[in-house]
C-alpha cells in the first residue's frame, strides 16, 4: 500500500531496491588474488608506470598492461577523519580516508586507514596495506594500517 | 567563424533545502517566466528556437528523460531539445552548449533551463547519490562521501601551501553573507520565504566552531544541497540587438578534464600549464596537479581566457561567480584561475581582494555556500547573475543594490564537477 507523507501538497513515499550484477572484468585479478593474501596491480612497460587500481589498458598508450605484485608498504600523502557520509557509511562513522604512497606504485590509492590512535595521524606517516580474512569482493577488502 | 552570441535574459526561482509546494518542472516554469517577463526585453515565448536542459542525476527524482518532460511542460514541442550532463558542471557545460548552438547557426535563440530537486530523498542518501558519481569500484565502496573527497584535497592544500582552516572560514563568511542581500539565497530568512530558519549572517568564529564534517572541512565549510532552478536565453547578434539594448556577450570558453580517481593524477614537476602573466620560475618544484589542485580548472581558463584575449585575469576581469562547492575549492579555484599563484589563495581571501568591496568581487550572489547547490541549475544560476551584473541590475533582481559589483564590464563564470574532474570557465562582457 502506497504510503501518505503529506496530503497537501500531496507527497507519497516510493520504495526502490536494485541488484546488479557488476563485473569487474579484466581486473578481476586484483580480487581474487587477495585469497592467496597478494596486493596485485598492474603496469605498462611501455611506458613503465604501474597503477593502483589497475588498469587493463594503459591510459597513455593504450597498450594492454601486466600484472605485478607489490609490496602494499608506503606513506600517507594525505588523511581527512569523517564525522558524516553517504547512508551506505552511516554505520561505520568516525572513520579515515587516506591517500596512499605506496612502494612501487605510480598513483596514489584511496582507501581507509584503521587505526587505535585516530589523533596520531599526519602526512608521511608508514603504513602498510592489510588484506580483509573475510573477503566481500569490494576495494574496502584492502585497507592502509600504521607500520612501525 | 563562429557567430557572436550574447545572454539577453535570466531567471531564477527561490532555492530552498526542499520546495515541497512545487514539481521539478513548475519549478522550471517558474524560472523561464522570470526570463521572459522581468527582463527589459523585447522577445516572445516563441521566438526561442530550442532547448539546452541541464540537470545531474536521474536517481533523485527516480525519472529518466527528464528533459521531454520539460520540453513539454514549458510548451517547446516539436523544437530541438537536448540534454546536457556532468556532475557538478552540468550547468557550465549547458551554458557552453548553448553558446555552441548559437555561434555555429543550429539555433538563432536558445533557452538553457538548469535545475534539480535533491530533497525527495533524505540528506545521507542524496549524499550517497552525490558520491555514486565518484569511481564506484574503487573510491565508492570504501566510504566514499565528497566532503570527503575534498577534504583529502584540502588536507594536501594545506601541507603543500600552508592554507589555514581560518582562510577557508573567510571564505564562507564572505559567500554567506554576501547571500543576505539575494533574496533568492538559501541562507535568507530575511528575503526568501523558502530559506532555512537558522539562515543570516555568519562569523570566521561561528565557522570555526561548526562541527567537522570531513576534517579539515566543518559544516559551515560546505555548500548547499538546493531545490531550484535557472533559466538563462541566449541570442545571436543579429536577434540579440532586436532583444534587448543591454546584451552580455560571450567572448571567450574553455573546458577541462581530469581523472575521476583523484590519485590518478599526475604529479608532474612543474607541469603547470602556464597562463600569459605567469613566471616559469615560479613552480619550478611544483608538483602538479598531485590532490591539491584542479589541472582542469586551470585548463578551462587557459582557453577562456586565450579566446577573450586575457592576459592578466586579476586585472582584466571585474567580477567572477565561482563553484564554491567548499571553501577549500574556492581558494583552490583562485589558483587555478591565475588569480594569484599557486599556493597563496588563501592569502587572497585574508587581503579582501575577493569581498564585495575588493578588487575583484568573487561570488557576490553568494555563490554555492550562501545561495544553492541546485545541481544542474548551478552552473546556470552563475551566467544569469552575471548576465545581470553586467546589465547593473542586480539590485533589482536580488532586492537589494548591495550586490551590484559597480561599474562591472568583464567577468568570469566557472563550474565544476566532483574533484575537478569536469570544470568550465566563460568570460561575459557587456
Ligand atoms: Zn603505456
Amino acid at each position: 500500500m502506497t504510503e501518505v507523507y503529506s496530503i497537501d501538497p500531496l507527497i507519497i513515499k516510493t520504495p526502490y531496491e536494485i541488484t546488479y550484477k557488476h563485473s569487474y572484468g579484466k581486473t578481476s585479478k586484483f580480487f581474487t588474488s587477495l585469497s592467496s593474501g597478494k596486493l596485485m596491480t598492474t603496469r605498462c612497460e611501455h611506458c613503465k608506470v604501474t597503477f593502483l587500481p589497475p588498469r587493463a589498458d594503459c591510459p597513455n598508450c593504450l597498450r594492454e598492461t601486466k600484472w605485478v605484485e607489490i609490496s602494499g608498504k608506503g606513506t600517507i600523502h594525505t588523511f581527512t577523519t569523517l564525522y558524516f557520509s553517504g547512508e551506505k557509511f552511516l554505520k561505520d562513522l568516525p572513520f579515515q580516508l587516506v591517500y596512499v604512497d605506496l612502494e612501487g606504485v605510480d598513483t596514489l590509492f584511496l582507501t581507509r586507514l584503521k587505526t587505535k590512535d585516530m589523533k596520531k595521524v599526519k602526512v608521511g606517516m608508514k603504513i602498510r596495506m592489510r588484506i580483509s580474512k573475510e573477503l566481500e569482493w569490494r576495494s574496502s577488502d584492502v585497507w592502509a594500517e600504521p607500520y612501525e | 567563424m563562429p557567430r557572436k552570441v550574447a545572454a539577453v535574459a535570466g531567471g531564477l526561482t527561490y532555492f530552498s533545502k526542499a520546495r515541497k509546494d512545487k514539481t521539478q518542472e513548475e519549478l522550471a516554469a517558474e524560472a523561464a517566466r522570470m526570463a521572459l517577463f522581468e527582463n527589459d526585453i523585447d522577445l516572445a515565448k516563441d521566438d526561442i528556437d530550442g532547448t539546452i536542459v541541464s540537470y545531474f542525476s536521474d536517481h533523485f527524482e527516480d525519472q529518466l528523460l527528464f528533459g521531454s518532460i520539460i520540453q513539454d511542460y514549458l510548451g517547446f514541442n516539436p523544437k530541438p531539445s537536448v540534454r546536457i550532463e556532468g556532475g557538478g558542471a552540468t550547468g557550465g557545460l549547458a551554458v557552453r552548449d548553448a553558446y555552441a548552438h548559437v555561434a555555429s547557426g543550429l539555433l538563432d535563440v536558445a533557452m538553457v533551463i538548469g535545475f534539480e530537486k535533491m530533497s525527495e530523498v533524505n540528506t545521507a542518501k542524496g549524499n550517497e547519490f552525490i558520491a555514486l558519481a565518484s569511481d564506484t569500484d574503487w573510491d565508492f565502496p570504501i566510504g566514499g562521501f565528497y566532503s570527503g573527497y575534498y577534504a583529502l584535497m584540502a588536507r594536501r592544500h594545506m601541507e603543500e601551501f600552508g592554507t589555514t582552516e581560518e582562510q577557508m572560514a573567510m571564505v564562507a563568511v564572505k559567500n554567506r553573507n554576501n547571500a543576505q542581500h539575494n533574496k533568492f539565497a538559501q541562507t535568507n530568512p530575511k528575503m526568501n520565504p523558502f530559506a532555512m530558519k537558522d539562515g543570516g549572517k555568519i562569523t570566521v568564529d561561528d565557522v570555526l566552531k561548526s562541527p567537522y564534517v570531513s576534517y579539515p572541512l566543518k559544516r559551515l565549510d560546505i555548500c548547499l544541497m538546493s531545490d531550484g532552478a535557472a533559466v538563462l536565453i541566449l541570442a545571436s547578434e543579429e536577434k540579440a540587438k532586436k532583444i534587448t539594448d543591454t546584451p552580455v556577450w560571450i567572448t571567450g570558453t574553455g573546458a577541462g578534464t581530469d581523472a575521476m580517481r583523484a590519485g590518478d593524477r599526475p604529479r608532474t614537476v612543474a607541469g603547470v600549464p602556464m597562463l600569459p602573466h605567469e613566471k616559469k620560475e615560479w613552480y619550478k618544484k611544483l608538483e602538479y596537479p598531485g590532490v591539491h589542485s584542479f589541472r582542469a580548472g586551470r585548463e578551462s581558463a587557459r582557453q577562456a581566457y586565450k579566446m577573450a584575449n586575457i592576459t592578466n585575469p586579476l586585472k582584466q576581469l571585474d567580477v567572477i561567480e565561482l563553484h564554491d562547492a567548499y571553501t577549500s575549492s574556492e581558494i583552490q579555484t583562485y589558483e587555478d584561475l591565475g588569480l594569484t599563484r599557486y599556493g597563496q589563495g588563501g592569502k587572497l581571501v585574508e587581503e579582501g581582494v575577493t569581498a564585495i568591496d575588493g578588487d575583484l568581487p568573487v561570488n557576490p550572489s553568494g555563490g554555492l555556500i550562501g545561495t544553492m547547490h541546485a545541481v544542474g541549475g548551478t552552473g546556470v544560476m552563475q551566467a544569469v547573475e552575471m548576465l545581470w551584473q553586467l546589465q547593473g541590475v542586480s539590485g533589482k533582481f536580488h532586492g537589494s543594490d548591495k550586490t551590484q559589483v559597480k561599474n562591472a564590464e568583464r567577468g568570469l563564470i566557472h563550474s565544476h564537477a566532483g574533484t575537478g574532474t569536469y570544470v568550465t570557465a566563460t568570460i561575459m562582457e557587456r
